[in-house]
C-alpha cells in the first residue's frame, strides 16, 4: 500500500468516531432512532444531544477526553510519519480513548457518581448519564478499531488491519457480553439491597441453611437446594451413562436389526424444546394422567401427585439426556480398537473376559466424560425442574424464584448463580482433564483391520433388556405428547379435536385483511424473528472466531480459545441472571428490549459454532489461505472467496444450531422476556404452569414443525460446496 | 505490471516463542536472477522464503523489496507471488477461475483478467484446460496451473516453495528446465526453495545454502561445489569423503597434502601446514589395480555395487574408508581386490585449513 493509502486507511476509524460525536445522539433514546425527531435536537437537548454539544455546552465535560483522543488519532493518521511510529501512536490514542470512555461510562450513572468514593474524591457532580446510545456505541467501537489498526501498522496480526479488527471485535464482544455480565454477578453477590458493598454478605448468603441443610437425611423436612441439585445431577449422570452405554453397545457391537432407528433417537432432543418430555410425563403420570386414571378406575386408588418432585424431574432428565450420552458413548465404543480385543482373544481370554478386562477399562475415560456431560446438562436444566419439580427445588429454579418471585432478592440470586457456576465449571474442568489427559487414545493413524468383537451373550441380554423398553417408552412419550395436542381435555374428554391448534394459531379474515387472532401468534412471530436475526449473527461470529483461532497467530490466541470454551460451560440460568444484572442500568441499558434477547442467543450459542468451525477449518489446507494472500487477496476477500465456500457444511451446521437453540432455549431467556417480547418457550412454560396442557402441547408440536422447515430452508439456501471430485490438490499425479 | 525487483535481507531474525528459526540472516537477490535457498529440512529456508512473501513477519531486522522497506507489510500488500509445495489450487474453482483469482483481486475487470489468464495458461502449455477442475488434472498439470496463477500477476518477485517435490523424477527434470526457461525469457526475479542439491545447481544463478537458521555459504553453483567453505557444505553439496592429511606449503598459492602414501598439490588461498581436513569427491578418484610405486593411495575393495550407469565402491585405505564412483562398468573389481587410488587436484578440497 502506498503511504497515502496507508494514511487514508488509518483515518477511517477516527473519522467514524468523530462523525458519531457530531451526528448521532450519544445516549439511548426512549423511542429509538427510527422517528428522526432527534436530528433537530442534536445541539440543544440533554437527552438526544451529540457528544460535541453535550461536552462543550451542556455540561457533560467528561465526554471531552474521549473526543480529544479521537481527535489525536485523526491527527496522527494525517501526519507524515513512518509506518511503525504511526502505528504506535494510533494504538496509544485508541487505548487512551477506550480508557476515558469506560471510565466515564462506569463512573457516572443516572444519579451522578456511581460510587461514594468518587463523590468523596471529586465532590458532588452536577449532571447524570443515561444508557449509551448510537453515538456512544459508534465512538466506543471506533476507539477499539483505532487500537486494532494501530497494532496492525506495527506489524501485529500479520500486518493485516482486517484481522486485527476482527480479533478486537471478537475479544471486545466476548468481554462485553460474557465476561462482564458474569463479573456483575460476582459484584452483585456482595452487595446489599442499597447497592453498598458488604464483603461478609456473600458468605452469609452462601452458608444459608436453605442451601446446605441435610434435614431430609435426618427425617425432618427438605434438604438444601445445593444438595438437591448435586443429588439430581449425580443420579442423572449415572442413569444417562448406563442407558447411553447400553444403546451404544447395541448399536455397534450386536447384530441388532434396527440400529439405524436407534440413531434417530439422537436427533430428537436437538429439535424438541427441553420440557416436552416433562410435559409428556405429566400427561402419563400426572394427577389426571393415564396411570392415575387407570388406577382409580381399576382399584379406586385416589389420584396422586406422585410425579411432581425428584422422581419426576429425574425421569424427565433421564429421557431427555440419554440421547446425548448415547452420542458421546457411541464414539467411545467405536474408538476401542478391535485389534486389542482380537489380541485378547488370541491370548486365551473368552468374550466375557475380553469385555470386562480390555473393552470396559478402555472405555473408562469415555464413560467418565459421558457422566460429566449428563451431570452438566442436569444442573443447567431449567425447563424440567420448573414443570415437574413441585417442592423439590434445585438451584436453577431457586434462582428464578429469587428474581421473578415475591422475594425479589437480587443478591441471593447472584450468590446462588455463583454457586451454580462453580458446580458447572468444576465439572467442566474435571471433564477437560479426563478427556485431555486420561484418555487411552486407541484410534491411531495406522490402519486398523479387525472386526469389532460381538458382545458376550450375558452383556447383550442386559443391554437389550434395559435399552429396548426404554426406547419404546421414549417413543411412546413423544407419541403422547403429540396426542395431548389433539384431544379435548386430557384426562377427562378424549374426543379428537383441533381446537387447541385453532386457539393458538387461528387466522381470521377481517376488514383489513388477515387477523392473526390465535393466542400463540405473538410469541411465535417474536421467536421466529429474533431467532432469524440471531442465527446468522451467531454463525458469523462463531465462524469468524474459529477462523481467527485456527488460521491466525496472535498474542492471547490460547486465552481467547479458552474463553469461548468456558462460556459454553456457563449454565443458561446464570447467563440470564447475569444479563439482567449487567444490562438494566447505564451504561448499557438494554433490559426489556429485543436486543438483549438476541445478544443472549448469540453469546449462548456461539461456542458451538466456534467448535464446528474450528473442526471444519482444520481440514482445509492452510496453504489455500496463504495462496490467496500472495495472490493479492486481502483477508476479507480470502474469507469470502476461498474459506467460506469451502466451509458450507459448517455454515449450515451453525446456522441450524443457532436457529434451533434460539427457538428451544428456556433457561437463559426466561429472565429476559417481557410482555412485548415474549418467546414461544416461555409462553409454553407459563401455559404448563397454569395447567393448560392442550395448548402447550399443540404449540410445542408446531415449534418442532417450524424447526424442521427452518432446517430444510437453511440447507436449500446455503447449498453444497462444489468440489468437483472431492480431492485435495496435493494428491499428486492422477492423469 | 511491475518490473522485476531485488530483495534484501538485513540481519533478519524469526523467533517462534523461544525458538529461533532464522538467526540473523543477511543477503541480496539481484533483480532478474534466480536464487535458490538450499538446505536440509529444518534449516530455516522455507521460513526465509515465507518472510519474503510476507506470510511470516520478521521478529527483528529489515526486509526490502525493490528498495522499499516491507518488514511490517503483510503478504497481500507485497508485490510478490508464490508457488506452493502443495500447489494450493482452490478446489472449488475451475482452472481458469484459479488463474483469474489474483487478477480479479487486483481489481482487473473480468474480460481483461480472463484474457490474461488464458495467455498465462498458454505460456505454461495448458491452453484448452480452462474449464477443468483442479482435481481432474495430473500432478504436473496442477503444478503448471500454480505457476501460471502466480505468473500472470507479473510480480516483482516470484517465489517457489519446493515446487517439484510432489512430482516423479522424470517430470521433475522437465519442470525445472521449464521454470528456468520461463524465468530467463521473462527476466523474472525468482527465489526458489529446495532441499535437492542437483535441482538447485541446475536452475540457479546463485545458491544460498542455509543450515540451522543461518547462512552457511552464498555463491554460484560452481563456487559452492568446487570451493565449499565448510565440512557441512562439502558433505551437503554432492557426495564427498572427509579425510585428514598433512599439509606443507609449496608457494605460489599452492600446498601439498599428504594422504597416506599419496601426495597431491592443491590450490589454497592461505598458506597452511600440519594436519588439515580435506573432502575427496568420489567421482574424481581413479581406481586402478595395484602396481608398485604408482604414487596413488593404496586400498582394498570392501564393497562393490553395480548401479547401471557406473560402479560404486567402498574402499578401505590408510586414511579411512572411501566412497568412490567409477564409470567403467565392463570389468568390475571384485571385493578383496588390492587397488591404487589416483587423486586429482580438483577432487581434493581443503575444507577447514
Amino acid at each position: 500500500m502506498t503511504r497515502a493509502g496507508e494514511r487514508g486507511a488509518a483515518l477511517a476509524w477516527p473519522a467514524l468516531g468523530l462523525a458519531a460525536c457530531v451526528l448521532l445522539p450519544w445516549y439511548a433514546l426512549q423511542d429509538g432512532l427510527g422517528s428522526l425527531g432527534w436530528a433537530r435536537e442534536l445541539w440543544n437537548s440533554e437527552e438526544s444531544g451529540a457528544a460535541f454539544a453535550l461536552g462543550l455546552s451542556l455540561g457533560r465535560w467528561w465526554l471531552l477526553p474521549t473526543i480529544a483522543c479521537l481527535f489525536a488519532a485523526a491527527i496522527t493518521a494525517l501526519l507524515p510519519l513512518p509506518r511503525a511510529r504511526r502505528g504506535t501512536l494510533l494504538a496509544l490514542c485508541g487505548a487512551a480513548g477506550i480508557a476515558c470512555f469506560v471510565a466515564q461510562a462506569l463512573g457516572i450513572g443516572l444519579r451522578g457518581w456511581t460510587a461514594d468514593w468518587l463523590t468523596g474524591l471529586f465532590g458532588e457532580l452536577d449532571g447524570r448519564q443515561f444508557g449509551i446510545g448510537a453515538g456512544g456505541a459508534v465512538a466506543g467501537i471506533a476507539c477499539v478499531g483505532i487500537v486494532a489498526s494501530g497494532l496492525a501498522l506495527r506489524g501485529a496480526f500479520g500486518g493485516d488491519a482486517f484481522v486485527a479488527g476482527a480479533v478486537a471485535a471478537v475479544i471486545a464482544s466476548i468481554v462485553l457480553f460474557t465476561a462482564w455480565p458474569i463479573l456483575r454477578i460476582l459484584v452483585q453477590a456482595f452487595q446489599n439491597g442499597d447497592g453498598a458493598f458488604v464483603p461478609s454478605l456473600l458468605l452469609e448468603r452462601l452458608s444459608a441453611p436453605k442451601i446446605w441443610t441435610l434435614r431430609c437425611l435426618l427425617g425432618g423436612g427438605r434438604c438444601g437446594v445445593a444438595w438437591n441439585t448435586l443429588f439430581l445431577a449425580v443420579c442423572c449422570g449415572v442413569g444417562t451413562t448406563a442407558l447411553g452405554l447400553a444403546f451404544a453397545l447395541i448399536a455397534t457391537r450386536t447384530g441388532f436389526r434396527y440400529k439405524r432407528t436407534l440413531r434417530v433417537l439422537t436427533v430428537l432432543p436437538i429439535i424438541t424444546p427441553p420440557f416436552v418430555i416433562g410435559l409428556a410425563l405429566i400427561l402419563v403420570f400426572g394427577r389426571s394422567g393415564l396411570v392415575n386414571q387407570f388406577l382409580e378406575w381399576a382399584f379406586a386408588v385416589p389420584p396422586t401427585r406422585w410425579i411432581y418432585g425428584f422422581q419426576g424431574v429425574f425421569l424427565a432428565q433421564l429421557f431427555a439426556f440419554t440421547p446425548v450420552a448415547f452420542l458421546v458413548l457411541i464414539g467411545v465404543v467405536e474408538g476401542v480398537s478391535p485389534t486389542l480385543e482380537e489380541a485378547s482373544q488370541t491370548l486365551r481370554a473368552d468374550r466375557w473376559a475380553t469385555f470386562t478386562t480390555v473393552s470396559l477399562p478402555l472405555m473408562k475415560p469415555g464413560l467418565a466424560n459421558a457422566f460429566l456431560v449428563g451431570f452438566i446438562e442436569s444442573i443447567a436444566d431449567f425447563g424440567n425442574p420448573i414443570v415437574l419439580g413441585g417442592d423439590y427445588r434445585v438451584l436453577s429454579t431457586e434462582i428464578y424464584f429469587a428474581v421473578v418471585g415475591a422475594q425479589l432478592d437480587y443478591g441471593r440470586a447472584a450468590a446462588l448463580g455463583l454457586l451454580l457456576l462453580a458446580f458447572a465449571l468444576g465439572a467442566f474442568f474435571l471433564q477437560r482433564r479426563i478427556v485431555g489427559t486420561g484418555s487411552y487414545a486407541t484410534i491411531s493413524g495406522k490402519g486398523d483391520a479387525g472386526l469389532p468383537t460381538p458382545l458376550p451373550a450375558a452383556a447383550r441380554r442386559v443391554a437389550m433388556a434395559v435399552a429396548l423398553p426404554w426406547a419404546a417408552i421414549t417413543a411412546l412419550l413423544y407419541g403422547f405428547a403429540f396426542l395431548g395436542g389433539v384431544v379435548k381435555v386430557w384426562g377427562r374428554d378424549y374426543t379428537l379435536t383441533l381446537e387447541h391448534y385453532v386457539k393458538a394459531f387461528a387466522v381470521e379474515h377481517g376488514a383489513n385483511g388477515l387477523i392473526w387472532s390465535g393466542a400463540a401468534w405473538h410469541s411465535f412471530w417474536t421467536t421466529v424473528k429474533l431467532a432469524a436475526v440471531a442465527a446468522p449473527l451467531t454463525a458469523l461470529l462463531g465462524l469468524l472466531a474459529a477462523w481467527l483461532l485456527v488460521r491466525q497467530r496472535f498474542a492471547g490466541r490460547a486465552a481467547l480459545e479458552f474463553a469461548t470454551m468456558l462460556s459454553f460451560a456457563v449454565p443458561g440460568t446464570v447467563i440470564g441472571v447475569a444479563y439482567v444484572f449487567a444490562f438494566n442500568v447505564p451504561p448499557l441499558e438494554i433490559t426489556g428490549s429485543a436486543l438483549i434477547i438476541v445478544l443472549c442467543f448469540i453469546f449462548r450459542n456461539m461456542p458451538v459454532g466456534v467448535r464446528a468451525g474450528m473442526a471444519a477449518m482444520s481440514q482445509i489446507d492452510r496453504s489455500l489461505d496463504e495462496a490467496s494472500a500472495t495472490l493479492r487477496g486481502r483477508a476479507p476477500q480470502t474469507l469470502a472467496f476461498v474459506v467460506l465456500p469451502l466451509l458450507r457444511p459448517a455454515i449450515v451446521g451453525s446456522l441450524i444450531y443457532g436457529f434451533v437453540r434460539a427457538v428451544t432455549t428456556v433457561s437463559a431467556v426466561v429472565f429476559l422476556v417481557t410482555a412485548e417480547y415474549e418467546l414461544a418457550t416461555t409462553y409454553i412454560i407459563l401455559r404448563v404452569i397454569n395447567g393448560d396442557y392442550g395448548l402447550a402441547v399443540a404449540y410445542s408440536c408446531a415449534l418442532i414443525a417450524l424447526m424442521l422447515v427452518a432446517i430444510l430452508a437453511i440447507q436449500l439456501a446455503v447449498g453444497d460446496r462444489r468440489l468437483g471430485r472431492r480431492a485435495g490438490p496435493t494428491q499428486g499425479a492422477r492423469a | 505490471m511491475t518490473q522485476p525487483a531485488g530483495v534484501e535481507f538485513h540481519n533478519v531474525v524469526k523467533r517462534y516463542g523461544d525458538v529461533a528459526a532464522v538467526t540473523g540472516v543477511s543477503f541480496r537477490v539481484d533483480a532478474g536472477t534466480l536464487v535458490t535457498l538450499l538446505g536440509p529440512s529444518g534449516c530455516g529456508k522455507t521460513t526465509t522464503l515465507r518472510m519474503i512473501a510476507g506470510l511470516e513477519l520478521a521478529s527483528e531486522g529489515r526486509i526490502e523489496i525493490a528498495g522499499r522497506d516491507v518488514t511490517a507489510v503483510g503478504a497481500t500488500q507485497r508485490d510478490v507471488s508464490m508457488v506452493f509445495q502443495s500447489y494450493a489450487l482452490f478446489p472449488h474453482m475451475s482452472v481458469l477461475e484459479n488463474v483469474c483469482y489474483g487478477l480479479r483481486r487486483s481489481g482487473i475487470a473480468r474480460e481483461e483478467a480472463g484474457r490474461r489468464a488464458r495467455e498465462g495458461l498458454a505460456q505454461v502449455g495448458l491452453a484448452g484446460y480452462e474449464e477443468r477442475q483442479p482435481s481432474e488434472l495430473s500432478g504436473g498439470q496442477q503444478q503448471r496451473v500454480a505457476v501460471a496463477r502466480a505468473l500472470v500477476l507479473r510480480p516483482s518477485v516470484l517465489l517457489f516453495d519446493e515446487p517439484l517435490s510432489n512430482l516423479d523424477a522424470r517430470l521433475r527434470r522437465q519442470m525445472r528446465q521449464e521454470i528456468r526457461t520461463l524465468q530467463q525469457s521473462l527476466g523474472l526475479t525468482v527465489v526458489y526453495v529446495t532441499h535437492d542439491q542437483q535441482e538447485a545447481m541446475a536452475v540457479s544463478d546463485r545458491i544460498i545454502v542455509m543450515n540451522k537458521g543461518a547462512i552457511e555459504q552464498d555463491g554460484t553453483p560452481r563456487d559452492l561445489y568446487e570451493r565449499p567453505a565448510t565440512p557441512f557444505l562439502a558433505r551437503f553439496m554432492g557426495e564427498s569423503n572427509p579425510a585428514t592429511g598433512i599439509a606443507r606449503p609449496l608457494g605460489n598459492g599452492r600446498i601439498a597434502v599428504r594422504l597416506g602414501e599419496a601426495e597431491i598439490a592443491v590450490a589454497s588461498p592461505r598458506v597452511v601446514s600440519g594436519s588439515v581436513t580435506v573432502a575427496i569427491r568420489p567421482e574424481t578418484v581413479r581406481v586402478e589395480s595395484r602396481v608398485p610405486n604408482s604414487g596413488g593411495l593404496t586400498g582394498r575393495v570392501e564393497a562393490a555395487s553395480y548401479v547401471g550407469t557406473h560402479m560404486e565402491y567402498g574402499i578401505a585405505t590408510t586414511v579411512g574408508s572411501l566412497f568412490v564412483v567409477c564409470p567403467r562398468v565392463e570389468r568390475p573389481l571384485p571385493v578383496g581386490h588390492e587397488v591404487d587410488l589416483l587423486l586429482e587436484p580438483r577432487g581434493v578440497i581443503l575444507v577447514d585449513g
